[in-house]
């Protein structure tokens, strides 16, 4: 089919003001925040902007007849060229579609459509005293749908986990226009073992198995309290070994992260008056839930951090809270200040290694770094192995892009040398592709076949994920 | 300056990462919703046009003109990104490709040379007077206006007879000990539509020790130039006022428009004339520039006589975003309303989101400047203020426009307005128990 004719069938189908045809506008629609699109930009045909299951229906059974590759967007925050058309498709920007469609408190749930803002569900939830646990930093960006393909989780992972332990029924639109609802079509239960669990392989499928159009969540009771540790050490291994220690007292925070001195160097070159204690690393333990167990928690979190590190500080009072967490808050955006010239890249910035070995990666990132001539900064999930490493170059200078993307394959084949994966929570999409097979052997064989059955003319996302 | 040289051009590009922070903040985002009008989607078509893979068509003018310029995406962009200034750089490389023999008339001509912007505007405000404009709307004439004129012209409600420069000396003596000299930028609008808010300025500031001088010949501020796609005429119009400031020995150089005292900025002045033989007196002149309410705060302290207040009123304010998001100033303003002993000061939610006036955008893009201003009314009624008090000319259109459409009974006002009332009040009050 012609891109003339597929524009104006999309128009015809959905109405002018659903679809954007214009060679100008489907620019818009050519990157993602990933260092991939900001290095080769793809413009799909067209960009069809659905508000129900019945349109999104409507382009699967055109692209479906005429072998047209769709590709599900939400806000465009992902980090993997995951929601661009890599060859000149049809985008399905789903985030317009916004509405929270059901607060369920008596059943402590909620129903919301793929483009709901991930804080904007919060700020509703807390109305009823409940909330969706997995908090990933562009929260105030990023929709429910994007979360759901990534499977994304975030800072308070260490306690919640992703996004998958929450959902409890997805409604799918597949490659053919059929619609399909995981987890039982009127099933409002919380627990749930009957039939095959698709609603598991449909999270953090990236797209490539169907469309999500609506999702059933889990909530959670919203606690009460909360307290953070700020923990600073002059050995970088005491900094894991005392997260251990942490476990092994029986505490489960809900976050705990570490910058390393990099981080640190950075966030104090960006906001001089937040003046973090030098240090070769510092732990932010965050606590969640009734006041008194936060309290008892807090000083068991002190007590233990204390035989280990060099000062700890435990604070409940908010601004006190505001000021240690600030350090944390600002490290992504200050990683790009360390260079004034330079700006930080989203590549190899999401591998997960074993809790054991993140000590030893952090050092040989930096070797890595050392070795290609490049800054870098590492901060992270620790309590979960989650390490962010953010390069900083001058992407427009074509020998540090070649260095850089060295890099970054190099922190890719470590993660997975020691034990770990490419990707903790921001996927894999365009960008972590080719670390499929050593990652998974056989088994990306029988991935391949899974997405052959729900997707047999190869149209949904095609080069992503597997 | 050519387009790919400036400096934002040249070094701020790169640095996006597109992490979509400014979707999230940016209103006109919020009522297109889709990627076109996403700050980094502006970052993106510039660097387009930087790297010729687009030409600066009058389509790709439109779609950057998809902006308020408001700063709010300047404002939170993590990378520290001044996605206006790129904007606005890549509008004017655009104009300079598709020059309009319309747009050198209203910039050039007329918004350079201030007797003729008045006269024009007199013009309209006796044909409002007359009952021309009613008359024009009720026979359809307006509808011949081209774009959202027709529509637009509503949102001039009012025209007053005189102009500040007509009612107020070149000279202004301190009431008292004279502390400082103050230059008073007297910017058009306020010149024009709110020459009330001048003459409390003025009054102001003299009571508490200035020597007020409004300079005869100062020009525009250059901002509606910048947000038109006319760079070269905004360097030109702040070349001049740089000449004709600096020839004083001001202390202060004091703006009570937040347009113009952030076109006045030094963070413009490098903008538009960072790297220019002027550089160096354009910024010995910005930094003597202060919106008038930080220097009523910060600069002169004023306090107001306090006396038994038998009824307060209540009022709200409104963040002009060239003030909040171009300048930081969110305190200062709160801190002399609160500082009136006639005030009960109540917040709105959303007190620092963009009205949608914005200059000539509500001009320009009525519908989607309409969409912008209902947000804001809803959260200004909320209050139940009785008024509405902002530091911006612009906004003050845009939200008496806003009231009227809303029928809304409530007042715009200046903070100043609301000070100069009190001292008046005080001095009646202290006459009275004489």
């Amino acid at each position: 089919m012609e891109r003339a004719d597929i524009r104006k069938e999309l128009q015809q189908l959905l109405g002018k003001e659903k679809v954007l045809t214009d060679d100008l506008d489907v620019m818009y629609y050519s990157y993602d925040s990933s260092f991939l699109t900001k290095l080769e930009p793809a413009a799909p045909v067209a960009v069809v902007m659905p508000r129900s299951t019945e349109e999104v229906q409507k382009v699967m059974r055109l692209a479906y007849e005429h072998g047209i590759e769709v590709v599900p967007r939400g806000a465009g925050t992902g980090e993997t060229g995951g929601c661009v058309s890599l060859n000149g498709g049809i985008v399905l920007d789903l985030s317009s579609w916004d509405e929270i469609i059901e607060v369920d408190a008596a059943n402590m749930q909620v129903v919301v459509a793929p483009g709901v803002i991930h804080a904007r569900l919060n700020e509703e939830l807390a109305r009823y005293n409940l909330f969706f646990p997995p908090d990933p930093g562009s929260s105030q960006m990023c929709t429910v749908g994007g979360m759901v393909a990534n499977n994304a989780s975030g800072l308070r992972a260490v306690k919640y986990g992703c996004t998958e332990q929450y959902i409890l029924g997805l409604e799918v639109v597949l490659a053919n226009g059929d619609v399909i609802v995981t987890g039982g079509m009127k099933a409002r239960c919380i627990k749930n073992v009957s039939g095959l669990n698709l609603t598991k392989l449909m999270v953090g499928s990236e797209g490539v198995l169907g469309v999500v159009t609506r999702i059933r969540l889990r909530c959670w009771p919203r606690p009460k309290a909360r307290g953070i540790a700020m923990a600073v050490f002059d050995r970088l291994d005491d900094a894991p070994a005392t997260v251990l220690d942490v476990y092994q007292a029986g505490i489960l925070p809900s976050g705990i992260e570490i910058l390393d001195s990099s981080a640190i160097q950075a966030v104090n070159q960006f906001k001089p008056e937040i003046n973090l204690p030098e240090a070769e690393a510092i732990l932010l333990f965050e606590v969640d839930g009734n006041p008194p167990s936060v309290d008892y928690e807090g000083a068991m979190i002190k007590d233990i951090a204390g035989k280990r590190a060099r000062s700890v500080e435990w604070a409940t009072d908010p601004r006190r809270m505001a000021q240690l967490w600030e350090g944390r808050s600002v490290t992504a955006t200050a990683a790009a200040r360390v260079r004034p010239d330079g700006s930080r890249i989203f590549a190899g910035e999401d591998i997960s290694v074993p809790l054991s070995q993140v000590a030893e990666t952090l050092r040989k990132i930096r070797a890595l770094a050392d070795k290609y001539d490049i800054k870098v900064v590492n901060y992270g999930h620790i309590g979960d192995g989650n390490v962010h490493t953010a390069p900083v170059i001058n992407p427009e200078n074509p020998e540090e892009v070649e260095k850089v993307l060295k890099l970054v394959d190099e922190i890719h084949l470590l993660a997975i040398e020691i034990g770990g994966s490419t990707t903790g929570e921001h996927g894999v999409g365009a960008v972590r592709r080719q670390y499929a097979e050593r990652e998974h052997g056989l088994a990306v064989k029988y991935m391949k076949e899974v997405k052959k059955a729900f997707d047999p003319a190869g149209i949904m996302n095609p080069g992503k994920l597997i | 300056m050519e387009f790919r040289k400036l400096p934002p051009v040249r070094e701020q590009i790169m640095k996006c990462v597109r992490c979509g922070k400014c979707r999230s903040v940016c209103p006109v985002f919020a009522e297109i919703k889709n990627e076109t009008a996403a700050p980094r989607g502006h970052v993106f078509m510039v660097q387009m046009l930087r790297d010729g893979q687009v030409e600066p068509a009058s389509a790709v003018y439109d779609k950057l003109g998809n902006c308020l310029l408001c700063e709010t995406c300047s404002a939170n962009c993590p990378s520290g990104i001044d996605v206006h200034e790129l904007n606005a750089a890549a509008r004017s490389y655009i104009y300079e490709n598709n020059p309009s023999l319309g747009k050198e008339l209203v910039f050039d001509t007329m918004w350079t040379r201030p007797g003729l912007l008045r006269a024009g505007t007199r013009f309209m405000g006796g044909a409002q007077r007359l009952g021309l404009q009613t008359l024009a709307r009720n026979i359809g004439l307006t509808k011949i206006l081209p774009g959202d004129l027709p529509k637009a012209e509503r949102i001039l409600t009012h025209i007053p007879a005189r102009s500040a420069r007509s009612l107020l000396p070149v000279i202004n003596h301190a009431r008292g000990e004279k502390k400082f000299t103050v230059g008073y930028f007297l910017g058009c609008a306020t010149d024009i539509l709110n020459p009330e808010v001048a003459k409390a300025t003025v009054d102001v500031l003299t009571r508490n020790g200035c020597e007020v001088i409004i300079p005869r010949d100062s020009k525009c501020c250059g901002l509606p130039h910048i947000a038109n796609g006319k760079l070269d005429t905004a360097r030109r119009v702040a070349a001049h006022n740089i000449k004709l400031f600096n020839a004083y020995s001001f202390d202060y150089i004091i703006s009570d428009c937040a347009s113009c005292s952030s076109a006045l900025s030094r963070k413009n002045m490098e903008f538009l004339l960072g790297g220019l033989k002027i550089e160096d007196e354009a910024f010995a002149f910005a930094d003597r520039v202060m919106d008038l309410t930080c220097f009523l705060v910060e600069v002169l302290d004023v306090r107001l006589p306090d006396y038994e207040v038998e009824e307060r009123t209540r009022v709200t304010y409104h963040d002009p975003c060239h003030l909040a998001n171009a300048q930081g100033i969110k305190v200062q303003p709160r801190e002399l309303l609160t500082r009136v002993p006639e005030v009960e000061f109540v917040e709105m939610n959303e007190a620092n989101r963009c009205c949608g006036g914005s200059g000539t955008f509500s001009i320009t893009h009525y519908d989607l400047s309409m969409k912008i201003l209902d947000r804001k009314m809803d959260n200004a009624m909320a209050t139940g203020a009785e008024k509405l008090a902002t530091c911006c000319p612009s906004c003050m259109m845009q939200l008496r426009y806003g009231m009227e459409r809303h029928h809304w009974n409530c007042e715009v006002v200046h903070p100043v307005e609301l000070v100069s009332q009190s001292y008046r009040q005080a001095a009646l009050k202290l006459k009275n128990a004489m």
